[in-house]
């Protein structure tokens, strides 16, 4: 009896050991795989896209659920329309596209679908359409800063998060915070540096905008073929808000129009 | 050298379960036999009485719930006892996209054969069973006969000392059926112990030196050929002129009316007859 | 090398042949390689349906999809039948009453399956790689015309990747014919393999689920534990687009660790087969 057993227990043993470096294996190769947690593959089950989720045909199945999330936005459907999107960017989140034009459609087109489900703009009061605009334009913003995650910090999606900040939120300090990211990107803009400085200006910043602006200036700017004469004009703009004297101001360079 | 029996059986038992209630099927019940080397044996009974459960535990494709098997010398179910045994199953089956030579080969190949001796073997093997023309057509294209043929060829190119064959001629014409019966005096005259299992009594009586008989599981009958089938409770005498008496007494009275006895016979009668008696008997107890 | 290992190693050598000869000549493979290969071809006239992704992963999605989908329909499909097509027509009979152990028919039917699920995924990757190639060369003068940075591609990363994906479908092969020892019907078999297929792809789940289990009682963190152990994480080898389109985005030895990790399974899973294989009357 004892050796009927023994080859079922070795192969239980075998089984766990199998188990074990199947995790320690996983563990290694997760980080290449930008796969999401539970929570976030919940609301993707039941649009058809299981195969995607299994592994395959990913990029597909992927372009299939954002063009039928059209249907669902032009019926104004803002959970199916947000459901389908957001499965979209499960299965291929290292694409920019789905990601930001996600939280475009949150951001900056569900807060009317909501006002008008509730009456309209007429019957609906200042007040509460402000506050619909920013809960959906934070709640946008929340979803790029995801894509930003998935996409290791792609640049088209901080500045379309900075832009969300500005135009919606009107708040400028988280704007310039996500300027200020993009400008640090390797693949940051030519005027996502001007974009940073003013979203700071705005917040009320000056002092700090013309000191980062000018660093990035010196640093990087100045160093181009060109030197970058637009960025020289807005810190030359800057200086005379600021009413710098000539010792504190970047000296004048020889390519330098004179006024 | 060893010389004991080809396959001993003692007190082989099976039982199958039914269903989820735990009830248990007996198919084979305390069965004992030995089948001596060199000998051409029988294994004979109604559909379902235990036969081919029996074979397939001698070939270790079932396990026993109680008794032991041995096949020459060796424990059953052991690749030294299987390498020494060649199997032809009823109604063979084999790759059809194979040609006769390809599937001999490779039935050698898996018996062990050398590879320096594969070919030699392949061709004695053929040729033993008439199949060495069509040797390269693919299987799918025998017919019934051929493919008996061919398995046969299969079961033996390994040389294998016992050949256990399951239902060899069913289904073959009667030509193709004394073929085979041919094949097995052929191997039997080359020292092989052959176990065959057939339905076609005719061709065991003439083929087999002993015979056994299974019914519902159990052994009912054992022994030669003509042990079991001559009726020792009658005499036959083999007159010119007299009727039987004792045989002092006839012989008397025939000597005294001028007859001559020739022989004392026992009269025989048919396998089929037998068969029929035992196995009809034991459904009616 | 001990004489009863070489006349094994012999046997497993002739049954894993016959098992290929047999797969090899299949209608269904043909079918499915053909249908592959015209999907991966498909994927340069599909561009279109290109959302930003890049060229170069759509089609890479196409092909590494059609390695998955199919290739997981070929290795539970075949197995499964070319185990049942013995049972059902006696040919095990046969095989099982000369010296072949049970261990060695499973064996030898395993690698069988397993060089053609190998053929198949070679030859997808193959037409992958030239299509991709090809398209590489097209797109890269299309982007120098205009001062872009050109696209690239790895064809080590996809070979590894094409390697990953045959462990896995070795893995599926080992899962099925380990069912298949104990089910008595091919319908069963390749339905709940295919169970099992699914559950390992979505094994991750469970992974990910125990990293951070949260407020899971007692109970669920044994399940998720005990069944991260029984069922292979299949999704440890979907790695295709970082081996294959991103350089540098996979750590050292992943590759290594998933191939072993698939090798254990396969031979534990055989194992385990085997033992059942054993007790089943033929």
């Amino acid at each position: 009896m004892k050796s009927a057993r023994l080859p079922w227990i070795i192969a239980i043993f075998c089984l766990g050991l199998a188990g074990v470096i199947a995790e320690l294996s996983w563990m290694k190769v997760r980080v290449s795989i930008p796969e999401m947690g539970k929570k976030q593959i919940e609301p993707s089950l039941g649009q058809g896209v299981l195969l995607g989720i299994l592994g395959g045909f990913r990029t597909v199945i992927a372009d299939g659920a954002w063009i039928r999330s059209y249907v669902l936005w032009e019926r104004r459907d803002r959970a199916g329309c947000e459901a389908l999107m957001r499965t979209s960017c499960l299965l291929d989140p290292r694409a920019r596209f789905f990601w930001e034009n996600t939280g475009y459609v949150i951001g900056y087109d569900m807060a009317h679908w909501e006002i008008r489900k509730r009456g309209g703009y007429a019957k609906v009061s200042a007040e509460i359409q402000d506050d619909l605009f920013k809960k959906y334009a934070q709640h946008g913003i929340n979803v790029m800063e995801e894509g930003i995650k998935y996409t290791g910090g792609n640049v088209g999606i901080l500045i379309s998060a900075g832009q969300m900040s500005e135009l919606k939120l009107k708040d400028f300090s988280l704007a310039a915070t996500y300027y200020k990211r993009a400008s640090e990107s390797k693949n940051a803009p030519w005027f996502v540096h001007f974009m940073c400085a003013r979203a700071l200006w705005e917040s009320g910043k000056t002092k700090a905008a013309y000191d980062w602006y000018r660093e990035v200036w010196q640093k990087k700017l100045s160093l181009e073929d060109d030197h970058a004469p637009d960025d020289l004009e807005h810190l030359r703009f800057m200086e005379d808000q600021l009413n710098l004297t000539i010792l504190q101001r970047i000296p004048r360079q020889s390519w330098e129009k004179k006024n | 050298m060893n010389t004991g029996p080809a396959i001993a059986v003692k007190g082989l038992t099976k039982d199958f379960r039914i269903g989820m209630r735990g009830l248990k099927l007996r198919a084979v019940d305390n069965v004992s036999l030995e089948i001596p080397r060199g000998q051409v044996f029988g294994l004979l009974g109604p559909n379902g009485c235990g036969k081919s459960t029996t074979l397939k535990i001698i070939l270790g494709l079932v396990s026993p719930t109680a008794g032991e098997v041995s096949i020459l010398g060796f424990p059953f179910a052991t690749t030294s006892a299987r390498s020494r045994t060649g199997f032809l199953p009823e109604a063979p089956y084999f790759h059809k996209f194979l040609t006769g030579r390809e599937l001999v080969a490779y039935c050698a190949r898996l018996s062990g054969v050398k590879p320096e001796s594969v070919n030699q073997a392949v061709e004695d093997a053929l040729a033993l069973t008439a199949m060495t023309e069509a040797g390269d057509r693919t299987i799918g294209t025998y017919s019934k006969g051929m493919l008996q043929r061919i398995g046969l060829a299969q079961a033996i190119v390994h040389d294998p000392e016992l050949v256990i064959l399951d239902e060899p001629t069913a289904g073959v014409d009667p030509v193709g059926s004394a073929a085979i019966g041919q094949m097995i005096k052929a191997m039997k005259a080359k020292g092989k112990t052959i176990v065959l299992c057939s339905h076609l009594l005719g061709q065991v009586e003439q083929v087999c030196d002993r015979i056994a008989i299974m019914d519902r599981g159990k052994l009912v009958l054992e022994g030669r050929v003509d042990d079991v089938l001559t009726r020792r409770d009658q005499t036959i005498i083999s007159v010119e002129n007299l009727t039987p008496e004792a045989r002092r007494a006839a012989e008397e009275v025939l000597a005294q009316h001028g007859a001559r006895v020739t022989s004392f016979t026992h009269p025989r009668r048919s396998l089929d007859d037998l068969f029929r008696e035992l196995v009809t008997g034991s459904r009616d107890a | 090398m001990p004489d009863f290992m070489k006349a094994s190693l012999t046997r497993i050598s002739w049954m894993t042949r016959l098992t290929f000869l047999e797969a090899i000549r299949q209608r269904f493979f043909a079918f499915l390689i053909l249908l592959s290969a015209a999907l991966v071809l498909s994927s340069v006239s599909l561009r279109f349906l290109d959302f930003g992704h890049g060229e170069l992963k759509f089609v890479c999605d196409f092909g590494f999809g059609g390695m998955f989908l199919f290739g997981s329909v070929l290795a539970v499909v075949m197995s499964a039948q070319l185990f049942f097509a013995e049972m059902d027509n006696r040919t095990a009979l046969t095989l099982l009453a000369k010296p072949v152990s049970r261990t060695e028919f499973l064996v030898g039917k395993f690698i069988g399956v397993w060089l053609v699920l190998g053929v198949f995924i070679f030859t997808l990757s193959t037409l992958l790689g030239i299509i991709l190639w090809a398209r590489c060369q097209e797109l890269t003068v299309a982007a120098v015309e205009v001062g872009k940075a050109p696209p690239e591609f790895s064809i080590t990363g996809l070979f590894s990747y094409t390697g990953m994906q045959w462990a896995r479908l070795g893995v599926v092969a080992a899962m099925i014919l380990m069912v298949a020892s104990l089910a008595r019907t091919f319908l069963f078999t390749v339905i709940v393999g295919s169970m099992l297929v699914v559950a390992g792809q979505l094994q991750w789940l469970a992974q990910e689920t125990l990293l951070k289990p949260g407020d899971l009682n007692f109970f669920s963190k044994l399940l998720l534990s005990v069944s991260t152990y029984i069922i292979p994480n299949l999704q440890q080898f979907n790695i295709g687009d970082a081996l294959t389109l991103d350089h540098g985005s996979v750590a050292d030895g992943a590759v290594t660790l998933a191939l072993f990790s698939g090798g254990c399974y396969i031979v534990v899973f055989l194992f385990i087969g085997s033992l059942i294989f054993r007790q089943r009357e033929i």
